[in-house]
């Protein structure tokens, strides 16, 4: 009874969100009351919002959840409070700059929930804004090419800049555009870090890599290596290569493609990209990138694999995409979006070098291309 | 091409395909078949199909006469589909749109290979995994072998083996039969006894029952699943029940998108729901049930649907998406990248739609129509209708969703349990009935803990805690504004100044949280108004638009948003549109200049409104349509075909109340209103309108009222000399004696309605009389009694029309086969009339005359009559169309509806003279009993509408259409043994005129005593003596199978002859007999035997 009745006496803190096209909305502020900004960006999928807060491609975005009820089974909490590989988090931290929900329940009583999601977002220096019509809102940033946001709560502090390294480059006055940045270094592991035993090796090159590309490694007998991004990569020994999704423009992760090109592609070992590994493996091979209008967030991507002729329902995170006509000669076409044609997913004509723009590791989302794990932990001769 | 081979145009000529319907409407197999078909037919045709259908169910759209399309009215049974084969040559067979029943059909005529003799083809899943879905045995090896859990359970045959089952597994357990819908001959069991019980009537109508672990408290959901034949695979919506497993889903409130589930349980769950298509080979859609449990994400599949469903037509509304059109395209061959959501119109059908809002279904149970049911819900489905609301919150859609299913202005607050006691309310939280959730309501009001109601519910706490959560804002409204002193009345201003001291957002987060404005004046009432006070529901309303007044000065207006499967991804222009308060922006603008009709659907079927008046709303959207009005539509009923996106230019899926109406009319600022077509639901909202300057279509609100008010309309019959039974609107006992004094017994009692249900009643003496007023709690000046005389043995008479400013343009005259005393829904009618003589069908049309001059009518109207020898007397007049228009407009060829559209729309009609002797074939309408559904319910029909459907079918004679017809709603040709009983002397006398008939049968006859002795006296031996409780007894024939059909006449309607009578009637509706309780139906359809062979050697069928 305690928790109902705090939800009707809750004091309603304002909270406004100011966006780059000069349009405020207003609404209440949930979580820490920091002022925070970054790139407007919305996700259709109705339900895995502690996934999607906690992948990291979402660094230095404002994530607007359009489905009305954010919040419902709470947060998935070990009672140990190690978080590490933890169900339902696929980082170690809420990436998001902030969230805008329609409505947040602030209750849990889920089996598997162990708080609510205000109380996480409070403990982890996130704001937010409740009672926003996040159907406008998404409808805002689909007609605009660009925008930015930030939230500004009642008596907010601004945002402790320590957070993530590229915030440092945005003073409190300007509006955090995290593609204009190197997002790299702010994401990826400082150190190795191994995971599973297994017969196979698979280094997992850590432009943000969300946990479950490590957890369906691990379940199909592989052991991970986690690496930073700017390891050297010619001195590591493994039987295969996953480039890992993560934020940001492709074009915009300093030598990262080159070391690709020429210390993983030359490997001649299986390569799995996904995400913006699967921009930055088409970049090395010399195929080109480029923004899209507005991006692909959701869970309900269609993609058509062409060798097969057949459909896959995906959860995709994305803003740049590969283009169709930069494809080198020597790699061929193997997934189209069903709505709009653009790549999905590309492979190479005699090599064991496969990447994807979607999510085959889900997490949140659809499960139906997680064969491609499969396929390319099966690619690993050994 | 996308389409197969064998479909596409043979030297020029279309291929042919039938698409079976799903006929009566019944318990567990509603108006969702007319709404999936309908989609199937129209995907169909764009495809350069002809189709066939076939259904008896003249009141569907489906049935309507198309270019492409031929429509057969005869029963969906393999003996009639083989026909119909052999006339048409179809090239393929659809079976996955008409529910159990074309199912069930399609597999038969498999099984006896008329599809191979045919070399007819089933589109979409086939026959074998078809029943693979069907057999309980079969389908539980097949998930074994995908690893798809299923709940322990056991296929038996007799009550033995049950027993020994349950044993192992452990109590309680819950029996289910194969083959059957809706979950009949299911329930739970938690000993040994309860289980011999169940299993013995489950096994009664079917030969297989099985026996599993009971999942009672554990969560129950679904997952609407699209497979092509190149197998992509989709899941359109998934959908969770907020009853817990243990309620039948058709009982259950649902919620679309599941919301107390994570990512994790959704793809769990959404993963077997694929693989299970897959691995089962559905070609189309498919339904999958799980049981989850709340601790460790264990599940269980419960069962599949290898056809479109009610829950499809449900997920279809929840989502936007068209699933029974897209499966149509996929059975004739489209894989669904060849086909375009056609919401967006630009991206892909593979695409599982994203939404953001949420739906909450209610049922609409009647349960208080049917004497002697059990009001308790569980495993079998007891509902008739059902509404969805939509809304941006749970709240707001609860409390919508209960507005538009009890048809009121109230939500969860509406006073149900307020002066029970705490015991009987636990008692409904234990042991839920179709008020449950009034009882939730009612215990957080009461200051009980979401604990508590957790423990006797099992509902999950995330439903509670919104419950509780409206509790408390009431709650905190009340103590807001009570004051010690009270007052005995207010004026609207009053409650302008009262609300205007509550902050604008906090009004702003009541009305988002669902809260009505006559549901705030009610609170603030209840808090400020004197208690000897009461106010009527008019004036309640008449207060609450000072709140309207002052949210529409403070800005506080509901947004309009579209439903558009992609959560505005991408941009549409989706007509599928829905209110809410919480939001800030309308996705569409208001319309400045008076271009649209708005029509008014009919809200949640139930009995006495169903697909008739859905149909009659769908005829005039398409009407306004086509005259390039902007055609509006709000209805609240998924299963509709008016609901869908392309029955109208835009769509509200929104409440029939006014404040909700009068919200849209102030947004589509329409040309007009029209609230004659959708029953009596909408026409009850003509004077709120009219008080709000709303232009009506058609009658005027004077004329509604003049036709409704009883005082008035018989005052003008009256005056204008036309006869009508004597009547008194009684406020006392007293009274009500008076008038029996003077005009005799029988009377019928006519108590003003409190909260569904009616009681209409005949009382035969005394004794009757009292024991009905007993059930009719409070007399008063508030709450008359209407009385009448009634007359016994009365022919029945109806007329519907269409009329133009005071002249009749067109009516028709029906005849009913029972007499007076069978209340006009339930009865079977004829049309042409056969047994009238022209001259009384002058008379009537006469009168008809007058009463339409006298009303001043102007649109659809029914006037009904009884006749005695040359006497006609007027019942009652309907300023609307009526549940006949459809009926009648088939079978005469002229379409009611767009008749009276044409009068609506001020179009000049001529006078239509049609001679009801000239049509060339005879309908008979007759309805669809669902009592087998409702245990304890007592089969007889009387002045209180019982049925849940009906059927109309042609024939070259009345005999033809009359076996049609009850074999369309189960009235089967006894094949083990007829039981009689006879009723009264003369009813004796009056049956000799078919006992010959009854014996040609050729099948064993039992009789009770008196009929059998009377029979014996005129020389009909072979009769086989039963009696009421000594051997044998007739129950045990019953149940023994020696009989299959059950003719039993009352004596009368007195209390006792009918508890006397309806233990065998109930227990023939258990054992799945057919059975006849009326007399003068008993004598047409026996008679009708004499044209029996005639008919089943005709050579062809009638079609439209």
């Amino acid at each position: 009874m305690e928790k109902e009745k705090k939800m009707l006496d809750k004091k309603y803190k304002k909270a406004y969100l100011k966006l780059s096209n000069g349009v405020t909305l207003e609404g209440r502020a949930i979580g820490a009351g920091v002022i925070v900004s970054g790139e407007m960006v919305f996700n259709t999928g109705m339900l895995g919002y502690s996934e999607a807060m906690t992948d990291p491609s979402y660094l230095g975005q404002i994530l607007v959840f359009s489905f009305c009820l954010i919040g419902n089974y709470g947060i998935p909490f070990p009672k140990d409070g190690n978080l590490f590989m933890s169900k339902g988090h696929e980082s170690s931290s809420i990436k998001t700059q902030g969230v805008i929900v329609s409505d947040i329940y602030d209750n849990c009583y889920h089996h598997d929930g162990g708080i609510f999601l205000e109380e996480w977002m409070e403990s982890q220096g996130v704001s937010g804004i409740a009672g926003i019509d996040t159907r406008y809102l998404v409808q805002m940033i689909r007609e605009s090419r660009n925008l930015w946001g930030k939230i500004v709560p009642e008596g907010g502090k601004p945002q402790d800049k320590n957070k993530f390294e590229f915030l440092k480059n945005f003073q409190d006055n300007e509006y955090v555009d995290p593609s204009k940045y190197n997002l790299m270094p702010s994401v990826s592991t400082k150190e190795v870090v191994k995971m599973g035993k297994g017969f196979k090796k698979v280094a997992v090159i850590d432009c943000g890599a969300k946990w479950n590309i490590m957890r369906m490694l691990m379940e199909r007998g592989c052991e991970a290596h986690v690496l930073p991004w700017d390891t050297d990569f010619s001195k590591i020994q493994c039987d295969g290569w996953v480039i890992s999704n993560g934020p940001g423009d492709p074009k915009n992760t300093g030598d990262l493609v080159d070391r690709i090109k020429k210390d993983v592609l030359s490997a001649n070992k299986p390569i799995l990209g996904i995400c913006l590994g699967h921009q930055l493996l088409s970049l090395a091979s010399g195929a080109k990138t480029k923004r899209l209008n507005h991006g692909h967030r959701s869970h309900n991507q269609p993609v058509f694999s062409l060798p097969e002729k057949k459909a896959y329902m995906s959860s995709q995170n994305h803003r740049y995409a590969v283009e169709k006509s930069s494809i080198k000669s020597d790699w061929e076409l193997w997934f189209e979006n069903a709505n709009d044609d653009s790549v999905e997913g590309l492979k190479h004509k005699t090599k064991p070098f496969m990447s994807v723009q979607f999510h085959p590791e889900a997490s949140s989302g659809p499960n139906d291309t997680s064969w491609i794990m499969d396929k390319f932990v099966g690619s690993i001769k050994k | 091409m996308p389409i197969l081979d064998f479909l596409l145009p043979k030297n020029g000529k279309k291929q042919k395909v039938i698409l079976l319907g799903s006929g009566a409407l019944s318990i567990g197999q509603a108006g969702e078949f007319d709404y999936s078909g309908s989609q199937a037919v129209k995907a169909l045709e764009e495809e350069g199909l002809e189709v066939i259908i076939i259904n008896p169910n003249i009141a569907s759209v489906q049935t309507n006469k198309g270019p492409n399309k031929k429509v057969y009215l005869y029963p969906i049974t393999p003996f009639w589909v083989e026909k119909i084969i052999k006339i048409e040559k179809p090239v393929a067979i659809i079976s996955s749109f008409g529910g159990q029943t074309s199912l069930n059909c399609v597999i038969a005529l498999e099984k006896n290979d008329v599809l191979k003799k045919y070399n007819v083809k089933v589109l979409g899943t086939q026959v074998d995994a078809l029943e693979l879905s069907e057999d309980r045995e079969l389908f539980a090896q097949k998930m074994k072998s995908i690893n798809a859990p299923i709940a322990k359970s056991h296929a038996v045959s007799t009550v033995e083996e049950a027993l020994k089952t349950a044993e192992t597994i452990g109590y309680p357990v819950i029996t289910r039969s194969a083959f059957a819908l809706g979950g009949l001959g299911s329930g739970l069991a938690r000993t040994s006894l309860e289980l011999k019980k169940l299993t013995q009537s489950a096994l009664m109508t079917s030969p297989q029952v099985l026996i599993e672990k009971s999942l009672h408290g554990w969560k129950e959901i679904e997952y609407e699943v699209m497979r092509d034949k190149t197998g992509n695979t989709i899941t359109i919506c998934n959908m969770e029940n907020f009853d817990p497993m243990g309620i039948h889903t058709g009982d259950s409130i649902v919620i679309a998108p599941c919301q107390t589930i994570n990512n994790t349980e959704n793809n769990m769950l959404r993963d077997t729901a694929i693989k299970i298509a897959q691995n089962v080979g559905i070609v189309g859609e498919c339904n999958v049930q799980y049981a989850l449990n709340i601790k460790d994400y264990g599940f269980y599949v419960i069962e599949i649907n290898a056809r479109l469903s009610r829950s499809s037509a449900l997920a279809s509304k929840a989502t936007g998406y068209p699933i029974a059109y897209i499966a149509a395209k996929i059975v004739i061959g489209f894989d669904l990248l060849e086909l375009k959501n056609p919401v967006t119109g630009t991206t892909s059908a593979f695409y599982e739609p994203s939404l953001d809002y949420v739906t909450l279904k209610v049922p609409r149970w009647d349960l208080s129509k049917f004497s002697g049911v059990s009001k308790n819900l569980g495993t079998q489905m007891k509902s008739v209708g059902e509404v969805m609301a939509i809304g941006r919150n749970f709240c707001e859609v609860v409390q919508k969703a209960i507005r538009m299913v009890n048809e009121n202005e109230e939500g969860i607050t509406t006073n149900v349990f307020n002066n029970a006691s705490d015991e009987d309310i636990e008692k409904e939280l234990l042991s839920p009935t179709s008020l449950r959730v009034f009882a939730v309501y009612e215990t957080f009001k009461r200051g009980k803990s979401l604990e508590y109601v957790y423990e006797k519910t099992k509902i999950d706490y995330w439903f509670l805690s919104h419950i509780l959560y409206l509790a408390q804002v009431a709650t905190e409204l009340f103590n807001f504004f009570k004051q010690k002193e009270k007052q005995d009345s207010f004026t609207s201003q009053d409650l302008y100044n009262a609300f205007k001291r509550i902050s604008k957002e906090h009004l702003q987060r009541l009305k988002s949280r669902g809260f009505s404005d006559f549901q705030l004046t009610k609170i603030f009432l209840s808090a400020r108004l004197s208690s000897k006070v009461k106010l009527s529901i008019k004036q309640i309303r008449a207060l609450s638009l000072g709140i309207r007044k002052l949210r529409k000065k403070l800005g506080v207006l509901p947004v309009v948003k579209q439903i558009d499967t992609t959560s505005s991804e991408y941009p549409t222009r989706s007509n599928y549109l829905y209110l809410t308060y919480d939001g800030m922006h309308s996705d569409v603008s208001a319309k400045k200049n008076a271009k649209s009709i708005i029509t008014l659907g009919s809200g949640s079927y139930r009995i006495g409104s169903s697909l008739e008046f859905d149909w009659c709303s769908v005829m005039t959207s398409g009407y306004f349509k086509n005259k390039k009005n902007d055609s509006v539509i709000i209805n609240c009923n998924p299963e509709t075909v008016s609901t869908d996106y392309s029955a109208s230019d835009r769509l509200y899926f929104e409440e029939l109340s006014s404040e909700r109406v009068l919200d849209i009319i102030d947004i589509e600022n329409p040309k007009g209103v029209i609230a004659c077509m959708g029953g009596q639901n909408p026409n009850n909202l003509i004077q709120s309108l009219s008080e709000a300057k709303v232009n009506i279509l058609g009658h005027s609100q004077k004329s509604v009222d003049a036709a409704e008010d009883r005082e008035k309309f018989s005052a003008m019959l009256d005056k204008l000399d036309i006869d009508q039974p004597e009547w008194t609107s009684a406020v006392s006992i007293s009274e009500i004696e008076k008038f029996i004094e003077k005009v005799g017994f029988p009377v019928l009692i006519r108590p003003s309605f409190v909260l569904s249900g009616t009681l209409m009643n005949v009382a035969n003496d005394k004794q009757s009389l009292d024991y009905y007023l007993s059930l009719t709690k409070d007399i008063s000046a508030d709450f008359p009694v209407v009385i009448s005389k009634f007359i016994l043995d009365a022919k029945e008479i109806e007329c519907d029309g269409v009329a133009k400013y005071g002249e009749v343009i067109l009516s028709l005259v029906t005849e009913h086969v029972e007499n007076a005393g069978v209340h006009s829904g339930d009865a079977t009618m004829v049309f042409p009339p056969q047994k009238i003589y022209s001259h009384t069908v002058n008379v009537i049309k006469d009168i008809v005359r007058k009463i339409v001059k006298g009303l001043n009518l102007n649109g659809p109207f029914n006037v009904q009559f009884i006749a005695k020898d040359n006497d006609v007397k007027v019942i009652e007049c309907n300023a609307r169309a009526s549940r006949s228009f459809p009926f009648i407009s088939k079978v005469s060829g002229v379409n009611l509806a767009e008749l009276s559209c044409k009068v609506m729309n001020n179009e000049k009609v001529k006078k239509i003279l049609i001679d009801e002797s000239e049509i060339p074939y005879v309908g008979v309408k007759a309805s669809m009993f669902s009592f087998q559904r409702l245990d304890g319910a007592d089969p007889v029909v009387g002045v209180e509408m019982a049925s849940t459907g009906e059927v109309g079918c042609l024939g070259e004679k009345f005999n033809h259409a009359m076996l049609l017809s009850m074999e369309a709603t189960q009235i089967k040709k006894p094949k083990k043994g007829v039981l009689l009983s006879t009723g009264r002397e003369r009813d004796k006398v009056k049956f000799m005129e078919v006992i010959d008939n009854l014996y040609k049968l050729d099948v064993p006859l039992y009789a009770t005593k008196g009929t059998a002795k009377y029979l014996e006296e005129r020389g009909y031996y072979k009769v086989n003596v039963v009696h009421w409780n000594r051997n044998p007894r007739a129950v045990d024939i019953i149940i023994d199978g020696k009989v299959d059909f059950v003719i039993n006449i009352n004596k009368n309607l007195s209390v006792d002859e009918l508890s006397n009578n309806s233990e065998i009637r109930k227990t023939a509706v258990k054992c799945g007999c057919s059975i006849l309780t009326n007399l003068e139906k008993v004598i047409a359809y026996l008679r009708a035997y004499d044209s029996y062979s005639e008919l089943q050697n005709v050579e062809n069928c009638i079609s439209l």
